[in-house]
């Protein structure tokens, strides 16, 4: 049954080194992840606090200006924003992943479960889908941290929650097409387990789609990360996020337009090379019903 | 089609129980009493004692549940804690702004979108085509909040062209900053959908005989490809328009539009339970109207589809 793994996530190397976009999109990610791994040795102190100093016999207060020194200028108290950048792509890319990872374990379990297991048990799991769908995705992110209090891990819980029922539709899309084929009837008719042919038979094929989702949802996981700390919800001080740095620059946009600036641009960029590798392995995977996990990733 | 249309709006019904439910539950969950809330800080504690009686606060939890349910069955909203007005009537007043909001934003992202589309398959792979698919593939990127920030800072602080948040008359000045804000995340997609359509109909025969009796280059998109390539263009419209409503909370409290969006997350900031789940009513159920409008328009256009 090994074989069937292969035929269905076949990854074809040659074709996603051929297409250029995706080759920077990893490229770019490469770049932040090495930045944010090694972000204490790279950057100076993101809380560090320089409230006056001298140029052209003049003192001047912070912000100050973009300069070889502070590369994105610094913020209202004279921290380096550029580190405080770095720090919050750390952030960032902890959120994304955690999140997807999280949202892909449940989400695949239940689609799993959902898809192959009797009617009942579908309509109980899909109708709760239903239910989590109909809601403005934001709004409930913001209440389930509204409840769950704020902070890094009940941001990605939050998001978590509100990410599954996706990835459920879509592997259960996907198990509906795979369990009436010959290999599941032929392994239920050597008397393997419901558990032992999901796992070993029907996962393994689902396989493609389930990677493509992976990668398409973390662009929406880090957009809506910092989307809610952005607006007080998501992530608090000290702990660094790209959306409190733009929210705490909010108020300097007419003499600091660097302040909110340069993090939203950092932001967009990782959120863009994510995307351009995601759509760089559906060229080269070519899952048919993947796409749909991408659906309201741009809400915030 | 008819008994179509009945049965997804009856499906709905139990969605809206399980919303109402989970709401519920999540605002029972939240640390913070409204009865203080609604007080004030440096209320008599007596005074917060007759609001919890009042409002019916000191009742078993599924008391309060089951009542709160059946209210919603009658169609009553009850009343705000916070502002202490029928939520009816405060809907009436924020749900049209939020409509024309997105009516503004879905007509500005269909009509570039499309336009764009057209520009880049009538001049396929010229120097406007790469750029506008260039474009159109880095599009989807944008943080919205951000997007909102930046277009206010050039065009409301820098270019003192447009005011940078607030609300006007409804079609006005103040609604083009916002509008613009929504429909930009969404044309990159449209020109693509619409590019890949109209090139598939450029490639018809009856494209070649109209060209070939002499019909003007305008008049044969418009007449001929436009039409027959209209099926994918509506129903992307369609799915935008839905994406586009989960933006609209983002944007009406960045850019302060007294809208549902804004409403609900006052409410949310309130803990005003009674609000929030009305906002999150009305906003699902317009959502779930457009899909099924979408559906109905899908069939409408492609007689081949029937519902049943």
């Amino acid at each position: 049954m090994r074989l069937s793994i292969r035929e269905s996530a076949t990854f074809d190397w040659r074709r996603f080194l051929q297409a250029r976009l995706p080759l920077v999109g990893v490229g770019v990610i490469l770049v932040f992840v090495l930045l944010a791994a090694f972000a204490p040795f790279i950057v100076s102190d993101p809380t560090e606090i320089e409230m006056r100093r001298e140029q052209d016999g003049e003192t001047i207060r912070p912000p100050f200006a973009p300069n070889s020194q502070n590369l994105f200028g610094t913020d209202q108290l004279g921290r380096d924003i550029f580190a405080r950048v770095v720090f919050g792509l750390r952030t960032s890319l902890i959120v994304g992943i955690l999140v997807r990872g999280l949202s892909m374990v449940a989400g695949t379990m239940l689609g799993l479960i959902s898809g192959y297991f009797p009617k009942s048990v579908d309509d109980i799991i899909m109708r709760i889908t239903d239910i989590m769908l109909a809601f403005p995705v934001i709004l409930l992110a913001m209440t389930v941290t509204a409840v769950l209090g704020p902070g890094l891990l009940t941001v990605c819980l939050a998001l978590a929650l509100v990410a599954w029922p996706d990835v459920a539709r879509l592997v259960r899309g996907q198990v509906l097409a795979i369990r009436d084929q010959t290999y599941v009837e032929a392994a239920r008719s050597i008397g393997a387990g419901n558990w032992r042919i999901l796992l070993r038979h029907v996962l393994p094929n689902c396989l493609g789609p389930i990677i493509v989702a992976f990668s398409m949802g973390i662009p929406g996981a880090i957009m809506y990360e910092a989307g809610l700390s952005f607006f007080g919800f998501g992530i608090q001080p000290p702990t660094p996020s790209l959306g409190s740095i733009i929210s705490d620059g909010r108020g300097y946009i007419t003499v600091a337009p660097w302040y909110p600036g340069f993090p939203g641009l950092v932001l967009t960029l990782l959120v863009l090379s994510v995307n351009l590798v995601g759509d760089g392995l559906i060229d080269v995977m070519n899952p048919r019903a993947a796409k749909g996990a991408r659906n309201g990733q741009s809400a915030t | 089609m008819l008994g179509y249309t009945v049965r997804r709006i009856l499906q709905f019904i139990p969605i809206l129980i399980g919303l109402v439910t989970v709401l519920f539950a999540l605002l029972n969950i939240l640390p913070g009493d409204p009865a203080r809330m609604m007080a004030g800080p440096f209320a008599n504690p007596d005074v917060v004692e007759t609001i919890r009686e009042e409002m019916g606060f000191d009742r078993p939890l599924w008391v309060q549940y089951v009542d709160n349910l059946w209210n919603l069955a009658r169609g009553e909203f009850g009343r705000s804690y916070q502002s202490r007005r029928p939520i009816l009537k405060d809907l009436l007043e924020v749900f049209p702004k939020t409509v024309q909001l997105a009516i503004a934003a879905e007509v500005t992202s269909a009509l570039i979108g499309v336009w764009l589309g057209i520009v880049a398959a009538t001049r396929r792979n010229g120097w406007a085509d790469r750029l506008i698919m260039t474009i159109a593939a880095l599009n989807l990127s944008f943080p919205l909040f951000w997007l909102a920030l930046m277009l206010q800072i050039v065009f409301a602080v820098f270019l003192r062209l447009l005011p940078p948040s607030g609300y006007g008359a409804g079609f006005d000045q103040f609604v083009i900053l916002p509008a613009v804000t929504l429909a930009l995340p969404s044309l990159g997609l449209l020109a693509r959908i619409t590019r890949a359509a109209l090139l598939e109909v450029l490639g018809e025969d009856y494209i070649r005989t109209a060209r070939a009796k002499g019909l003007k280059g305008v008049l044969v998109v418009r007449r001929h490809v436009l039409p027959n390539a209209l099926i994918p263009i509506v129903t992307t419209i369609g799915t935008d328009f839905v994406r586009l409503l989960g933006g609209i909370p983002i944007i009406e409290v960045i850019f302060a539009w007294p809208g549902i969006g804004k409403y609900a997350y006052d409410a949310l900031v309130f803990r005003d339970l009674p609000a929030l789940q009305a906002s999150v009513i009305v906003l699902a159920v317009s959502v779930s109207l457009v899909n099924l409008a979408v559906d109905l328009l899908y069939a409408f256009i492609n007689p081949r589809i029937r519902y049943v």
